[in-house]
């Protein structure tokens, strides 16, 4: 399968490139934004498969904002014909804060949320496993 | 208070209907025994004393007074008992008893009648039982009643009933004697019903003020039941302005705060003011010199609010129908918190029992606010540690974990094969990486625990058996490859074992003690979980046959950063974090956490919480 289109949307470089290295070694096609606006653009340019998004980024609710921007769900949003692409969340954010994160149609409308620190292995299977639901949907 | 003096007044004036109609049922019961008594006295002197009593008037008055009687014990049955009603009865009843005394005098020897005497008890008991003006009424009715009397006989129109041996015909018909008879008895009758009701008065008087204050301090103690359930600023404000305008039965109350700088006053709470009146505008004090005279602790009344010169905002009281206002500081330990009025529709209507009233309201009022505000600050607080131990996350966890990541990536051959010595130096970087990790991650759980992040997180009934079985699942692995026989069990009957906690502090309690137990024991060794109920409380044991406590280092074990030095021998890597969260995480639950060593033989811990076995 691979050759499918990841777009990361993070403002970590050093993160980014632990994570494309793995990515392009499995053959997937690695795009990066560095941050939210950028990220919403190139949604548009690249159509992507996959989004990789970070939460924290320039604000500290960047990720929640782009995540609710792509899946408006009012028919007129530009971003309509993008909404069902899988948004994997990133996010230091640890459960000791208490700020409890799940995906929440109205609220985190996002596929799946994952804690940092991703190693390539976890990763790849967090990506292999949105993509193949996404084949099969 | 208008209509409470006019109520007071009332009362004190005139016993209630309720006493009122027990007295009249007394009344009516002594007169049984005063008929009986009459008839038998008379019965008794015509049989066995020397004197010329005209028995058949006298037995007729006795028989008359029983037969009123009657009539009047039928009447009180049958009588609604409202006030008027019961008044009218007791206004007969005296009429009728005075009329008989007078009849009883008369065919007992007029003014030289020693059974002359027996007025004065009536009158006492009228004095009791009615109001000044009717006392006095009835004195003077007495005095008429005798003094036509001591008049008829001495004119010669009644013939003087002579009882005596000794003729007293002679006195009654001297008219200086029959005056003064007249004379002595008048003025006794009238200083015995002064008197009587003097003592009346004064009595009631001091049960009225008594019930009154009773009510007073009935609404107080409630205001205080209602305000100090809360700590929540704007419910103790609200709480306190309704309490106060109910206590004082007057429209309305506010309560103003001063301002972080000092120079204006706040509305705070509320009770019976318009959303118009309210929004007029704070109190600036430069403006204000009756506010500022009452935050230095003066007790203001204002008797026409239209026409006092001291007010910022009168029109605005106009328009709002207020007419007086009484106004008290809020003094807290540290100075001047605000103050607190209450508002009237009447004019000139604050007197100064209100006053003081207000003032003890306000007093007490100043301690739930300033507690009310202690605890607000202590939020702000709370929120500041939040937002801290946010950052820290953000800042301190989010590089180390992309340093993982990298050396995850590099590790795993994404950038090229790694030779052996590559290979382990980069282990070597990801083991201390991970620490860094575990210890960030420790010290966040510590500073939210510390800073009580989760204060409003919601408890929940958690069943302690389901937890332990999930730890013990989870650590079934590494305990095998250990070689340690990892078992449970539960000491306790058929009913579950629950505590009121959340699911995640439980979880992370267990997870520490146990991961603890798997990493200090040797292979071959044993971990035991035991569930048991005790006392009400729920208790898990983990014991273990480990490396064991040194004796010196109990008392610090649940110190931050410690560490054993056989603990540290044992395993290189640990925080010295674990226990002191875990004691945080079972302290903050209502739980105690206790451990029990012998060097070389292992470790028992012990957590105890209050069970929770109905849930909510």
């Amino acid at each position: 399968m691979a050759n499918e289109k990841i777009l990361i949307i993070d403002n970590d470089d050093d993160l980014v490139y632990a994570m494309r290295l793995p990515l392009e070694a499995a053959g997937y096609q690695v795009f990066r934004a560095a941050n939210g606006n950028e990220g919403l653009q190139m949604v548009k340019t690249v159509n992507p498969d996959l989004i990789i998004l970070d939460v924290m980024m320039d604000s500290t609710t960047e990720g929640f904002q782009v995540s609710l921007t792509l899946r408006n769900p009012t028919p007129a949003s530009e971003y309509a014909a993008y909404r069902h692409i899988p948004i994997m969340m990133l996010s230091a954010i640890h459960s000791t804060t208490a700020l409890r994160f799940a995906p929440d149609q109205d609220y985190l409308p996002i596929d799946s949320f994952v804690e940092k620190p991703v190693g390539p292995e976890k990763l790849l299977s967090q990506v292999r496993k949105h993509l193949e639901k996404k084949q099969t949907a | 208070m208008n209509q409470n003096a006019s109520s007071q007044a009332h009362r004190v004036s005139a016993l209630p209907a309720r006493e009122l109609a027990a007295s009249v049922a007394w009344f009516i019961r002594l007169r049984w025994l005063a008929g009986a008594g009459v008839l038998s006295a008379v019965w008794f002197i015509d049989l066995f004393l020397p004197l010329h009593l005209p028995v058949i008037p006298l037995y007729a008055i006795g028989l008359i007074i029983l037969a009123y009687n009657l009539v009047f014990r039928y009447a009180f049955t049958r009588a609604p008992r409202d006030l008027p009603d019961l008044h009218r009865l007791t206004h007969w009843q005296i009429a009728c008893d005075w009329i008989a005394m007078s009849a009883l005098i008369y065919f007992s020897g007029g003014l030289t009648s020693p059974a002359i005497l027996y007025f004065f008890f009536h009158i006492i008991i009228a004095s009791i039982l009615l109001t000044a003006r009717a006392t006095f009424f009835f004195a003077a009715f007495a005095t008429g009643l005798i003094g036509a009397l001591g008049a008829l006989e001495l004119g010669g129109a009644l013939p003087h009933v002579e009882v005596f041996r000794a003729s007293t015909l002679a006195l009654t018909r001297d008219p200086l004697y029959v005056s003064g008879a007249i004379f002595f008895f008048a003025s006794a009758a009238f200083v015995a019903a002064y008197l009587g009701n003097g003592l009346n008065q004064r009595l009631r008087e001091r049960q009225a003020q008594t019930i009154q204050l009773n009510e007073r301090l009935q609404t107080l103690y409630d205001a205080a039941q209602t305000i100090n359930s809360t700590l929540e600023l704007q419910q103790v404000l609200t709480r306190l302005a309704r309490a106060t305008a109910d206590a004082m039965n007057v429209r309305a109350c506010s309560i103003r705060l001063l301002s972080d700088d000092g120079a204006r006053l706040i509305v705070g709470g509320v009770h019976g003011l318009s959303d118009a009146y309210i929004q007029k505008g704070d109190l600036v004090l430069a403006q204000n010199p009756l506010a500022r005279q009452v935050l230095a602790g003066e007790v203001i009344a204002i008797a026409d609010i239209a026409h006092d010169a001291r007010l910022q905002y009168p029109a605005e009281a106009v328009a709002e129908g207020i007419c007086a206002m009484l106004s008290a500081p809020l003094i807290g330990k540290h100075g001047a918190l605000g103050l607190m009025r209450a508002y009237s529709v009447e004019r000139d209507h604050f007197t100064a029992s209100d006053a003081n009233f207000l003032s003890t309201i306000a007093s007490q009022g100043s301690i739930a606010i300033e507690n009310a505000l202690a605890y607000q600050q202590l939020g702000k607080l709370d929120q500041m540690k939040s937002k801290f131990v946010l950052t820290v996350t953000h800042e301190l966890r989010s590089p180390v974990s992309v340093v993982q990541s990298l050396l995850r990536t590099l590790h795993a051959g994404y950038a090229g094969a790694l030779s052996d010595t590559q290979r382990d130096l980069v282990e070597r970087a990801l083991r201390r990486s991970d620490f860094l990790q575990t210890l960030i991650d420790d010290l966040l759980a510590l500073a939210a625990g510390k800073s009580e992040l989760r204060v409003n997180e919601a408890r929940v009934r958690v069943p302690l058996g389901d937890a332990v079985a999930r730890v013990v699942e989870r650590f079934q692995t590494p305990a095998q490859e250990k070689q340690i026989a990892l078992e449970w069990h539960c000491d306790c009957d058929d009913a579950p074992i629950a505590i009121l906690a959340t699911q995640d502090a439980v979880d992370r309690i267990l997870n520490n003690l146990v991961s603890n137990a798997l990493k200090y024991t040797r292979a071959r060794g044993r971990v035991a979980i035991t569930l048991r109920r005790t006392d009400g409380n729920a208790q898990i044991e983990i014991a273990d046959t480990g490396i064991g406590i040194p004796d010196d280092a109990m008392p610090h074990l649940f110190e931050e950063f410690y560490r054993a030095p056989n603990a540290k021998q044992s395993e290189k890597e640990g925080t010295g974090l674990g226990l002191a969260i875990t004691r945080d995480l079972v302290t903050r639950f209502g739980g105690r956490i206790t451990a029990q060593s012998k060097l070389h033989e292992g470790a028992t811990f012990v957590v105890t919480f209050p069970e929770n076995p109905k849930g909510f």
